[in-house]
């Protein structure tokens, strides 16, 4: 297990020195917008960012996910990832600029997850200022495309076209402080569409209205038996459709994810929704499609791990109290391909997902602390012991 | 007459510059060291809580920090109710309340006043000026404008310029919409009197640096009409080669009703006039009068709406005897 912990309080206040820089970081990349599929100037200003802060190495992979690396002293131990997603639910023509305050800051896509990528981008800064080098490459990734319909396209690229073995690697998410996600859940996200046609056909049932026929989906959805052992659910999570008050919604949307820490399960699940599909496509003689967005499989490391046990003690050394869920993040992929990881949270939030997200600046160096010890801890060489199975 | 001269005239070529011809920011440091040049930032506030953080914090990391371009950032207030104060004192900017600069003068609100003021309490041979509102602050509003003032010798007065989409209050970003008091008054005003003047894009741009030696020896109006006699004492006094704008991209600020536009060019037009009378291009025969006069419908009959903008102006702060004294200047 990590060794080191008792320097962590001191880093959180030198950190405190550095706060016009890292809250710079955080407005400048937070104030361009980058909605999914569109995040090329957020990606340059973060390589031009990079560069102005003097970093080793700074480069795209063939995805256009910015790198940039750290050096390490070693030449032969692998590199360890850091990772952000670059990309925020909120389109271009939301105002993206944020306020700060005495104590706060707020604003659009913040805590979703201009935070993480500002932070991510203050890293070899901060590297510098507490003095620390490591054996291992740092290699510090903006990663786009993560997103909803992004699908965790821009991780999924990187790492398969990353031949070399990597030690481990840490994912930011803005918030909240003291999320230790060490697991993902299966996960299957996917779409409903209900296409109606502008005449009723004799022999429909009703008069066609995607709106009805996609609330009977829901309700057909709610009446499955789901185990509590493994776990599983489905989470409605959007739902769009027609266009005015008056008149017959002829188009409608549904999006849902189906979660369980039993990948089987989910599988069984969609298959469940897709026969309700197909049922009642037959029945209202409409068109309904099930469609699959994204798909991500179960996979954990085990919370004796010593990344864990690390991580725990970490937070715990800083005053964090560690609490522990599934994630559906960056973190699936790595651990999907055996690479030990983490997802940590930088400070608390509040409206993750409005335009008025907003963040506490003050926790935010011990939230930082936290990544740069966690980093440390996978340097040591605690992930080499005991690599995942 | 035509103004055909003004068309052809290169001023718009040579003197017109873009932000990022100056972001190479060692460069400019290392320049404002050999000229030995001393430089402040001027934030005049009033009720700027929700934006002037960002800016201190940007500016401070940025240009202070990470390169020395700054000597001092200074908040000059004229009376805010909201926390601007303390906001801004919190994140490190030297803060001032109009009213306790040079308190034995009759006290006045406005932006002009601070601007003015400002030359007072700040140290720096170059001053910039940058209205508080700025949403999407970044460093080259500061940069940008520094930047020919530092490479060239004969620029003394640099102007912003940029594109302006509105906020609304829904969070919209509208891309049109800024600018209607300078197409609607002032450019058409230029074109009248001072063809020249038309070359500069945004004359009433709240964004502007300079050299002491040119902010000390012109008056300020107090209120809104600081930009159009800056820009007209400046061009009388030195010639419009001593003047440079800077391309700064975008600006994104808060939009203005309509009514608030008709007082502000009350203002713009009154300074204008006073200054081309002065010069003897018109003769109003003293026949200006000091009020606005606005009319609201309330209920079923329309009621005038008055405001009182005498357009005071401070003299130039070099005529100050305790700002001669400050400076050691006799």
């Amino acid at each position: 297990m990590f060794k080191n912990l008792e320097m962590l309080p001191n880093f959180s206040n030198r950190l405190q020195s550095m706060m016009d820089l890292i809250l710079t970081n955080i407005l400048l990349i937070g104030q361009i917008p980058a909605p999914t599929f569109s995040e090329e100037k957020r990606v340059a200003f973060f390589m031009e960012r990079l560069i102005e802060l003097q970093i080793d190495e700074c480069t795209t992979d063939g995805y256009r996910n910015p790198i940039g690396i750290v050096r390490g002293k070693s030449r032969d131990k692998p590199p360890i990832f850091v990772v952000a997603h670059m990309d925020t639910p909120f389109s271009k023509d939301i105002d993206h600029n944020f306020t700060v305050k005495q104590d706060t800051i707020s604003g659009t896509g913040l805590m979703d997850n201009s935070l993480g990528a500002g932070v991510l981008l203050s890293l070899p800064e901060i590297f510098r200022l507490l003095e620390i080098s490591f054996d291992s490459d740092i290699v510090l990734a903006g990663v786009i495309q993560s997103i909803g319909k992004g699908n965790l396209r821009g991780i999924r690229h990187l790492l398969k076209t990353w031949s070399a073995p990597i030690r481990g690697a840490i994912c930011i998410e803005s918030g909240e402080l003291g999320r230790l996600n060490y697991y993902t859940d299966g996960m299957i996200r996917c779409e409903i569409n209900c296409t109606c046609k502008p005449v009723a056909s004799p022999n429909s049932k009703f008069s066609p209205n995607a709106i009805v026929v996609i609330n009977e989906v829901i309700n057909q959805i709610q009446k499955l038996r789901l185990p509590l052992k493994p776990r599983c659910k489905v989470i409605f999570g959007t739902i769009e459709g027609g266009v005015k008050h008056g008149d017959m919604a002829l188009e409608a949307r549904l999006g849902l994810e189906i979660r369980s820490d039993y990948d089987e399960l989910a599988k069984d699940v969609y298959t469940d929704i897709q026969d309700i599909v197909s049922g009642i496509e037959h029945e209202y003689d409409i068109k309904l499609i099930l469609k699959t967005i994204s798909h991500v499989r179960a996979a954990r490391l085990k919370y004796n791990h010593p990344l864990v046990k690390s991580a725990v003690a970490i937070m715990e050394t800083l005053g964090i109290k560690p609490f522990k869920e599934p994630s559906t993040s960056e973190l699936s992929i790595f651990l999907s391909r055996k690479i030990p990881a983490l997802t940590l949270g930088v400070t608390y939030g509040k409206k993750y997902h409005q335009t008025i997200s907003s963040m506490q600046i003050d926790p935010m160096f011990k939230g930082i602390a936290q990544i740069v010890g966690a980093i440390m801890a996978i340097d040591s060489g605690i992930c080499d012991e005991s690599p995942m199975d | 007459m035509t103004a055909g001269y003004a068309m052809n005239h290169p001023w718009i070529r040579t003197n017109t510059f873009n932000y990022h011809d100056f972001g190479d920011l060692a460069a400019l440091v290392d320049i404002k060291h050999r000229k030995g040049l001393t430089i402040s930032l001027c934030l005049p506030t009033l009720n700027e809580e929700k934006t002037i953080a960002k800016e201190i914090v940007i500016f401070k990391s940025e240009l202070m920090s990470r390169y020395p371009l700054l000597d001092e950032i200074v908040v000059i207030d004229s009376g805010s109710t909201d926390k601007t104060l303390e906001v801004a004192r919190s994140y490190g900017a030297d803060v001032f309340k109009a009213d306790d600069i040079l308190p034995s003068l009759e006290k006045y609100k406005g932006k002009g006043e601070n601007l003015w003021k400002a030359l007072y309490i700040t140290q720096g041979d170059i001053i910039i000026y940058l209205d508080a509102d700025i949403k999407n602050i970044h460093h080259r509003f500061v940069y940008g404008l520094l930047g020919p003032l530092l490479i060239t010798d004969q620029i003394k007065y640099t102007k912003a310029f940029y594109d302006r989409p509105i906020a609304s209050d829904t969070g919209k970003m509208r891309p049109t919409g800024g600018g209607r008091v300078t197409e609607l008054v002032i450019r058409p005003l230029f074109s009248l009197f001072f063809p020249e003047l038309t070359q500069i894009m945004q004359p009433l741009s709240g964004e502007y640096a300079g050299y002491r030696e040119i902010f000390e020896k012109i008056p300020f109006p107090i209120g809104y009409g600081i930009e159009t006699s800056m820009i007209l004492d400046i061009y009388n006094q030195w010639g419009l080669d001593v003047i440079a704008q800077v391309d700064l991209e975008r600006r994104i600020h808060r939009n203005q009703d309509t009514r608030a536009l008709g007082k502000m060019s009350f203002a713009i037009l009154k300074t204008f006039i006073n200054r081309i009378s002065a010069q003897g291009l018109i003769d109003t025969k003293g026949k200006m009068f000091d009020e606005m006069i606005q009319y609201s419908i309330v209920k079923d009959h329309i009621e005038p709406d008055i405001a009182n903008l005498q357009g005071y102006e401070r003299p130039p702060m070099i005529e100050i005897p305790e700002y001669q004294e400050k400076r050691n200047i006799f």
